[in-house]
């Protein structure tokens, strides 16, 4: 078993097994989808049909062990891995990697980024939002958002795609996968279970057996005739009540949706497809955010936790860690070539931030922003290019340097929508979804 | 009506006002503070202020609008108002608006003494305004680049030997400054990856290169500190949108105020009421409340206090009900904001509030009966004391302290976890005064069976026990401090180990009695940076020099509790006061600091203070809280306050919390939830062991007890909440079980109407309006199967607005 407790000592498991859920998002209506296109062309951006795929290493993955090896650093600092080729002349990764040094030509990776942020929670916000986090920040709080994350920016601005939800996040809540100010419409809808477990459903997605379908129509109906408050405007001036009725809503399309239901479906894959992804849950989270993309899902938000390696970094990424990533991503963006969803479909392969190059005490790695490599892949990012480079020890960016708000711009810039959007707060301030600074990393397309 | 100025000057300015003609302008007189300008030394400054008064002396910031220019040479004056020394001389500085003018004398001297910089006075603060030292950049514990400084600044020594020493001296050049690598690095003479911070222009490039020119002086001991910090303005009106420059003084151990405006570090609790920027420039939002605006300067706070109103002023406030004190503070605040109050609440949301509120519980359809049809003037007091002795007021209470005291059976194991809790039950079961509540739990010892409030230390991890406790119990947040100063109070690392001095005597020893917890012997505890012993004392008192003889918990009990602490009874009648009303008049309720004030100073006051009166009686305060006109306010929303959730204009919605709904639940479908290890029909308030394994209770955020905050609990509801309530088999089961209260009601009542009144009132304790019984009466008669319908009555009523929350 890998070490599940982060180092501020709170088990993040426990944390977030409360699942914060939130409905999805209905925030464009045809009219305005149409209005939203058109702005778009005049803007220049392209309109495809892009989805994106995050897999978040929650805890924050080494990089200096993967991505971006420097096996020329003093034994402090290079570790005990050893860079092997990739199927790129000139370009090495772990030798712990070995099906994704395979295939390098599908992912590109981005080795001159960085943040100015070691911690976690406050790193989280940073790369999920583009924002560093402000006064009051609170990291404990489910979601803690202060900025909306990019799953739900996505939600709200290219809207449903057929009966799914356009956010989910999986299998469990990330507590920076949240809202903020654009409301309970555009949260992730949680899928709350490990769909690597043998009996995986999504909790209370049906009614329960007894209820006939005749049955819930009456209820629905019978529902609506016992709202003292629910049209009022004390629901408008109440935030949780708000939510709470916009939730209702959402659950009601969720549960009457087929498509919904066979996207969660993932025992109807194949046996193999599943071996392949790997039978555990980074492995079958992967294999059901393709699933979900298929479905018509706009963003799923694989987060997977155990990657705070404190003690022992390296037994636990080649014993435990590595093996299962290699496994998922090689396997996820092969299936999306297969299927023909690479090119509008955008993975993202990231932690929080990366891990200190001086190797510890505990023979492991400590919290380091300023260094930490990225991995992505399709939705118009070219694959095979390596871009940036960090220092001899990796400790920083030795070219320009890519941070959160640069990966938000190029994020949006690939899902077609403006990196100068800004949305209104409740309060009326407009605030840019990228900040002034971030820039498209424009070398990835 | 007049508006009450609220521009307060400090005292050692004057205010000297030159009264012009002014046809058609808005202001008639302007002010400039200060009166006058006495500069010593190179690059000082000081930040001018210029309000207009319009007729009705109504002040309007013009700093940033008014015209400077300056008689002689000694100094300058930027757009923004800042008048810098240049050389020594007398001179006048001239401000005008429109036709308005202030002339300022300014006088400078010393421009040309070396005076001796100091290192730690005056080169750190330029690295902390510049944010050098923080934990994103040099402060973070690895350094950056090499490159390391304590974060903050809170260990000068190894700053400066960072700075001067390390690598050989390599970063600074006291030869040729300008070559300090120090120095190129910070204004881009080479690259940085931190940018750059601080041109050539700047004075604080300036300092720093005529402290290395000085050959790097650490300063001497006699050189003033800093003794306090002081903003000018500290509390001001804001009109929406408007804007106001700050000034912040500091006054040094040798007497002298000096303008620090510019190395100061700025920050807002609340950016819907208003925003600062790097310059002290801050600007009113478009909410109207209360917000506070930080000022932090070399461990120093200070705090102006954003006062926003709606725009619009509301001519003649309407009598509003005052029952008592509370409402007289409320109120007040309210006039003030222009908001008006809504309405008072029916007896039918009374009722079932209060029980909400205050046991966790809802009415029966009998007691809701009981209570509507009543006729006496005063059975609204009478139904909050005879919920005061209910059973369930100390099983619910206990409950949420228990979540604060962390009553957590994986940690305590079985057996001690049961007995802790049945320590804290019992003191609201006895109604204990919390004073002595808080101090036996403080200074408890002995075998634990005995005294099982010592679990509390068993709970806590030693190192955290200093930082819990005042989390808990003063509601101040000290954890910062343990490594560094906190960056947003004025706590020091010593006063961290001082509060630490005080547990460090604690062991838990086996005994024949079982384990014993002793406190004893005379433990040193140590500064960890300067290495010096640091004797037990309390927040905000001075270190004594000697270690308390004894157990030293006895000293914190009596500061805590004695009437003068300024902490334990606000955060008590704050906490209380939060539960009911739905938000803490401070917020949140564990981070108590002068840089988050509270919304309404003066009723926290008044609730504390009466809180002492009464000498903690807990129930007391409940009925005064739950008596007042503010706690029975409608939920309705006027124009005014629909968008105020910060000043009890009207009765926010609360959710139900995680044990209250799954009991709703069971009590409204007549069956108890089964939980593993308790015994049968046992309610989830009364569940003392956060972990018994419930899915209801984990989707609905009960909290895990890992630390000390509030906020473990889940704070918006969600979609998995919504679906379990929509389509839970558990919950199905309980609608349509064989010996539940829906079939017991349909036997009952043959008559449909009686039916659906009884369900009512079990729900939601009321009776239906006509709308709603002809729709459920309607779907009993179309359906086949009485009893089905009747579930789905009751299942659209739990899954309605009205049960879900509180309001």
């Amino acid at each position: 078993m890998t070490q599940q407790r982060f180092c501020d000592g709170i088990r993040r498991r426990d944390m977030l097994r409360f699942g914060a859920a939130g409905a999805f998002g209905m925030g464009l209506t045809l009219p305005s989808l149409l209005e939203h296109e058109a702005r778009l062309k005049a803007s220049g951006v392209d309109t495809k049909d892009t989805s994106l795929i995050i897999v978040f290493l929650q805890g924050g993955l080494s990089t200096i062990d993967t991505w971006d090896m420097k096996p020329d650093a003093p034994s402090e600092f290079r570790g005990d891995f050893t860079p092997v080729s990739t199927n790129l002349p000139g370009i090495h990764i772990s030798e712990h990697l070995p099906k994704l040094a395979k295939v390098h030509d599908k992912f590109s990776l981005v080795r001159s980024f960085g943040h100015a942020n070691s911690n976690h929670g406050q790193a989280d916000h940073f790369m999920l939002t583009g924002y560093p986090s402000g006064p009051g920040f609170n990291g404990g709080l489910k979601p803690n958002n202060q900025k909306p994350c990019v799953g739900a920016v996505i939600g709200k601005e290219l809207g449903p795609r057929g009966g799914v939800p356009p956010y989910v996040c999986l299998p469990r809540m990330h507590n920076s996968a949240g809202s903020s100010y654009l409301g309970s419409a555009a949260t992730p809808f949680v899928v709350g279970a490990d769909p690597n477990a043998p009996d995986f459903k999504v909790p209370d997605l049906a009614p329960p057996v007894a209820v006939a379908s005749r049955r819930l129509n009456d209820r629905r109906s019978l529902l609506k005739t016992i709202n003292r408050y629910e049209q009022s405007a004390i629901t408008q001036a109440n935030q949780g009540a708000r939510a709470m009725r916009t939730y209702q809503e959402k659950a009601f399309e969720l549960m009457t949706s087929e498509a919904t239901k066979a996207a969660f479906d993932i025992h109807s894959e194949p046996e193999v497809v599943r071996e392949k992804y790997g039978r555990n849950m980074l492995g079958q989270s992967c294999l059901m955010a393709r699933r979900l993309i298929e479905a018509g899902v706009r963003c799923a938000f694989v987060n997977h936790i155990d990657w705070d390696t404190h003690y022992n970094n390296f037994h636990v990424l080649k014993n435990e860690l590595l093996p299962k990533l290699d496994a998922a991503m090689s396997s996820l963006l092969a299936d999306l070539e297969d299927r023909g969803m690479l090119d509008s479909t955008m993975v993202l392969v990231t932690g929080e931030f990366g891990r200190t190059p001086r190797i510890n005490k505990d023979a492991g790695r400590d919290h380091w922003g300023p260094s930490c490599a990225i991995a992505l892949a399709g939705g118009g990012v070219q694959g095979g290019r390596v871009i940036g480079a960090s220092n001899e020890r990796a400790e920083r960016p030795a070219t320009t340097p890519f941070g959160p708000a640069d990966l938000m711009a190029t994020i949006y810039h690939g899902m077609g929508i403006e990196p100068e959007r800004e949305f209104l707060t409740p309060e009326g301030r407009p605030v840019p979804i990228v900040p002034g600074t971030g820039r498209v990393i424009s070398e990835l397309f | 009506m007049r508006r009450p100025r609220l521009l307060f000057v400090a005292s050692i300015c004057f205010t000297l006002t030159l009264s012009v003609c002014a046809h058609g302008t808005e202001h008639a007189r302007i002010a400039v503070t200060p009166a006058q300008v006495s500069l010593e030394g190179k690059d000082s400054s000081m930040q001018l202020l210029v309000t207009g008064y319009d007729a009705e002396d109504n002040p309007t910031d013009l700093t940033h609008l008014a015209k400077y220019s300056f008689s002689s040479g000694n100094v300058s004056v930027s757009r923004s108002g800042v008048v810098r020394s240049r050389k020594d001389g007398d001179g006048t500085v001239t401000v005008q608006f429109d036709k308005l003018m202030v002339v300022i004398p300014v006088k400078t001297s010393h421009t040309h003494a070396r005076l001796t910089l100091n290192f730690e006075n005056d080169i750190i603060p330029i690295l902390s305004r510049y944010r050098c030292n923080t934990s994103g950049c040099h402060g973070k514990a690895e350094g950056q680049n090499g490159f390391k400084l304590s974060v903050f600044g809170f260990d000068p020594m190894a700053d400066y030997q960072a700075i001067a020493m390390e690598g050989r001296g390599r970063r600074v050049f006291p030869g040729s400054p300008q070559a300090s690598l120090l120095l190129r690095k910070m204004s881009g003479g080479t690259p940085h990856g931190g940018g750059i911070p601080i041109s050539p222009s700047r004075p604080e490039y300036r300092t720093i290169r005529d402290w290395i020119a000085q050959g790097l002086p650490v300063g001497s001991e006699e050189d003033a500190t800093i003794v306090s910090l002081e903003m000018t303005p500290r509390q001001r009106i804001f009109k929406m949108g408007e804007t106001q420059q700050l000034r912040a003084m500091a006054t040094l151990s040798d007497g002298r105020q000096v303008d620090v405006t510019e190395l100061t570090q700025f920050q807002t609790n609340s950016p819907n009421q208003a925003v600062v920027d790097a310059l002290g420039h801050v600007t009113a939002g478009q909410s109207p409340g209360t917000a506070a605006v930080m000022a932090t300067y070399m461990g120093q706070v200070d705090v102006l206090h954003v006062f926003v109103p709606r725009g619009e002023v509301i001519q003649s406030f309407p009598r509003s009900r005052q029952f008592n004190f509370i409402d007289d503070h409320v109120l007040n605040n309210l006039k003030k904001l222009n908001i008006l109050p809504s309405g008072d609440c029916d007896d039918e949301q009374f009722l079932r509030r209060v029980y909400i509120d205050m046991i966790g519980t809802l009415p029966t359809a009998q007691e809701a009966r009981e209570f509507l049809t009543s006729n006496e003037s005063n059975k609204r007091e009478q139904l909050i004391d005879q919920l005061l002795i209910r059973d369930e007021f100390s099983t619910y209470w206990a409950l949420k302290w228990s979540d604060l005291l962390r009553v957590d059976r994986l940690a305590l194991g079985h057996e001690n976890a049961y007995l802790y809790y049945n320590w804290i039950r019992q003191g609201f079961q006895q109604n204990k005064p919390l004073d002595q509540f808080a101090r036996e739990l403080l200074v408890a010892e002995g075998p634990l069976r005995e005294s099982p409030a010592g679990l509390f230390y068993k709970a806590v991890p030693a190192t955290k026990r200093a930082s819990t406790f005042s989390q808990v119990f003063l509601g101040v947040r000290i954890e910062c401090a343990e490594c560094h100063h906190h960056p947003y109070d004025r706590w020091g690392q010593k006063d961290y180990f001082g509060m630490q001095a005080f547990f460090a005597q604690l062991q838990y020893k086996p005994s024949k009695a079982g384990e014993v917890l002793l406190a004893s012997g005379n433990p040193v505890t140590k500064h960890p940076r300067t290495g010096e012993s640091v004797n037990a004392y309390a927040l905000g008192t001075e270190m004594p020099n000697q270690a308390p003889e004894g157990d030293r918990r006895l000293v914190l009990a009596a500061w805590m509790t004695a009437t003068e602490n300024p902490w334990f009874a606000r955060n008590v009648a704050n906490r209380t006061w939060a539960h009911f009303l739905g938000r803490g008049i401070v917020e949140p309720v564990d981070d108590v600091r002068l840089t988050n004030p509270p919304t309404n100073p003066a009723l926290l006051e008044a609730l504390s203070n009466y809180f002492v009166e009464v000498e903690f009686d807990f129930r007391q305060l409940v009925k005064t809280i739950l008596m007042s006109a503010t706690y029975q306010r409608s939920p309705e929303v006027n124009p005014t306050n629909e968008r105020d959730e910060q000043n009890y204009s009207r009765y926010l919605f609360k959710q139900l919390e995680a044990e209250v709904m799954l009991d709703a639940i069971s009590q409204v479908t007549g069956r108890a939830e089964k939980f593993e290890g308790v015994p049968a029909g046992s309610r989830a308030i009364e569940l003392w062991d956060s972990s018994v394994p419930n899915y209801f209770l984990k989707v609905f955020g009960r909290p895990v007890r890992a630390t000390a905050c509030e906020c473990e609990r889940v704070s918006e509801p969600t979609v998995s909440q919504v679906l379990h309530v929509l389509n839970s088999p558990a919950i199905q089961k309980k609608l349509n079980h064989q010996d539940g209260r829906i079939r017991a009601i349909a036997t009952q009542f043959a008559d449909n109407k009686k039916a659906i009144e009884e369900i009512y009132l079990t729900c939601f304790a009321r009776y239906p309006d006509k709308k709603e019984l002809v729709a459920a009466v309607g779907h009993l008669e179309n359906s086949d199967d009485r009893q089905l319908a009747l579930e789905d009555v009751v299942w659209s009523i739990m899954n309605s607005l009205e049960f879900l929350f509180n309001h």
